[in-house]
Order: C-alpha cells, then sequence, then structure tokens
C-alpha cells in the first residue's frame, strides 16, 4: 500500500525491515477523494497526516480577490502534510488536483515512531526539510524566473519527483491537472501559459497536453530552466 | 457559468486556448483577458525590456464564435509626456 512512500524513502535512505514495518503499522484506512476537492482548510485540528498513494494534491492559500497560489505539489509517495505533526493546524489549505487515493497516518502512530525508531525520526525530519527545499525554489522561480523558464522548471522538477516513484521516464509522464491549475503554480494566468507552452512546443523542448507531458529535449529544457537537481537531495545516505 | 476560451494573438502567432475557463459572466472573461495582458506584457519588460502592444485576445464561446476581442493597447493605460521623469532645475 505504502510502495511509493518506501520508493521516496529509500531513494534517499537505508530503511530496515524492521523500519519498514513500524510504517506500515502507523497507516489507517485508504480513503478515496474525488478531484478538486478541499480536505484541509487553514486552523483546522489535526490528529493525523496525510500520505498520497495515488494522485496529485496542492498547498495552496486564496487572496480575496479570489486569486490562488499553489505553493507545492504533492505527488503519489508524498506526506502533503508531515508538518502538521508538530504545527498541529496550518496556514494553508490542501486540495486534490486530481482523483485520489490516500491514507491518514495518525499524529500519535507518528509519534509512537519517533519514540521507537530515531532513525525514522530522522528520515521524517528529512522530508520537512524536503518539502522545505522545493518551497525555496518555488520561491527563486516566482521571484526571479521569467514565465518560460518558471514553467520549464516546474515540468523538470515533476520529472524528478515522479520518476523516483516510477511514474515519470525521460521523455513523459502524466500530470493530470488543468491549465488553470499549473497557472496558480505559477503565479501567472492561464492564458498566459499557454502562450508560453506553445513557445516551449516551438522551441522542441516540452509539450503539456491532455493531461500528459512529453518531453522532446529534457537537457534543452533543464537548461532553459537553468534546473540544478541538487535541491531533491537524490543522494542515498545515512540520515 | 459559461465557458470561455480566451486565445491570444501577437508577434508569436495565434495560441489557441484548448481547455477553456468558466465565468459568471462575459465581463468577468474580459477582466481575466485584461490580466493576461498585463501578464504577458509584464514578463516581455523584465525579461526583454520590450513593451509590444501589438496584440489582442479573442474571447470565443463554446461554438467558436468570437464574443469579444480586446487589443493589448486597450488593456493598458498609456501615460507619459516629454520631461522623462527629470524635474526641470
Amino acid at each position: 500500500m505504502i510502495e511509493k512512500y518506501l520508493m521516496k524513502l529509500r531513494a534517499r535512505d537505508e530503511i530496515s525491515h524492521e523500519e519498514e514495518q513500524a510504517l506500515r503499522d502507523a497507516v489507517g484506512e485508504v480513503v478515496h477523494y474525488p478531484a478538486d476537492h478541499t480536505f484541509i482548510v487553514p486552523g483546522q485540528r489535526l490528529n493525523f497526516s496525510t500520505l498520497l498513494l495515488e494522485g496529485i494534491v496542492a498547498r495552496y492559500k486564496d487572496l480575496s480577490d479570489g486569486q490562488r497560489q499553489i505553493t507545492e505539489l504533492h505527488v503519489a509517495g508524498d506526506f502533503a502534510d508531515l508538518h502538521s505533526f508538530t504545527l498541529k493546524h496550518l496556514d494553508h489549505s490542501v486540495m486534490t488536483l486530481t482523483p485520489t487515493k490516500i491514507v491518514q497516518v495518525p499524529h500519535e502512530k507518528l509519534k509512537g515512531i519517533t519514540e521507537r525508531h530515531p532513525h525514522l525520526a530522522r528520515v521524517l525530519w528529512f522530508s520537512t526539510n524536503l518539502d522545505a527545499a522545493i518551497h525555496r525554489e518555488w520561491e527563486v522561480s516566482l521571484g526571479r524566473r521569467n514565465a518560460i523558464q518558471r514553467t520549464a522548471h516546474i515540468f523538470c522538477e515533476l520529472q524528478v519527483r515522479l520518476g523516483i516513484v516510477g511514474l515519470a521516464s525521460e521523455q513523459e509522464y502524466a500530470l493530470p491537472i488543468t491549465q488553470v491549475e499549473l497557472a496558480e503554480c505559477l503565479g501567472l494566468t492561464s492564458v498566459h501559459v499557454n502562450r508560453v507552452l506553445k513557445d516551449l512546443r516551438e522551441r522542441g523542448l516540452v509539450e503539456f497536453r491532455g493531461g500528459r507531458v512529453t518531453i522532446a529535449d529534457l537537457a534543452g529544457l533543464r537548461r532553459l530552466a537553468e534546473f540544478d537537481p541538487a535541491y531533491l537531495y537524490l543522494d542515498r545516505q545515512s540520515r | 457559468m459559461t465557458r470561455y476560451y480566451l486565445d491570444v494573438i501577437n508577434g508569436l502567432g495565434l495560441a489557441r486556448d484548448q481547455e477553456g475557463e468558466e465565468f459568471p459572466n462575459l465581463a468577468a472573461a474580459r477582466d481575466k483577458a485584461a490580466q493576461s495582458i498585463w501578464s504577458i506584457l509584464s514578463d516581455e519588460l523584465k525579461s526583454a525590456g520590450l513593451i509590444n502592444l501589438q496584440g489582442r485576445i479573442e474571447i470565443a464561446d463554446r461554438q467558436g464564435s468570437i464574443v469579444l476581442t480586446l487589443p493589448f493597447r486597450e488593456a493598458v493605460d498609456i501615460r507619459h509626456d516629454d520631461s522623462s521623469g527629470q524635474e526641470d532645475t
């Protein structure tokens, strides 16, 4: 059930069978959510974290004028809100962008893991640090990269993150989100994104159509985006 | 809600909106078109120092009929004079 999560962890560290069992014992029942379903709102008291098994989930904040900023996307094998374990409530919302399969991990069980498995506690700490690194990279994109570089960058990032859990090749991956949602990640309007996508397609780099990303030239795409996967900490070592 | 399709026509040619977006009315679609023009122009200005007002957004309905055209120059308020921001001394 949590295979993708284990793949993600084992890409960065060794997880023993005992640790794997402790993680398996911590998860609750599988829950299915439809697309466009907000399942965490700011301030809501949380006594569990949500682990994503299938689908795409967004962390986001809304402004009073109706604008929405998606601050991070989560893919299968990610915790959508491991940080709620220590924060107890969130300052942002979390919603599904696609039909999604999740499991809830009670904070009480996470507490037990941190007490009985210090190495797993460090692995969980690593995960929230990794989320922070992804947030920093989005911050650079939103603040400094132009529209085409920013769009290219998110395609590069998702190719790596989905690749780790076996959901992307160097040529393509499924990204069944709308252009409006992509625009909400990029701080652009969907019309602007549409024009940027045309530019990327005509440059022979990448195509995003019908919920699929087709990469024609990964090296060229990474060059344009100035994408360096170092911030995704892909090295396997003891944490 | 009505689905409208916002196509951009400018120096790079036509970028057709395949997906469309739901709006409460045409005025809301026009607002989104104006915001999109500002977004495109600001990106070009920031990355190339270019202000190219030769373009338009065509808003089409589900049948593909154009219901409103917003030229880039109508979406922006342009102010300039000869002083170049310098105070007379």
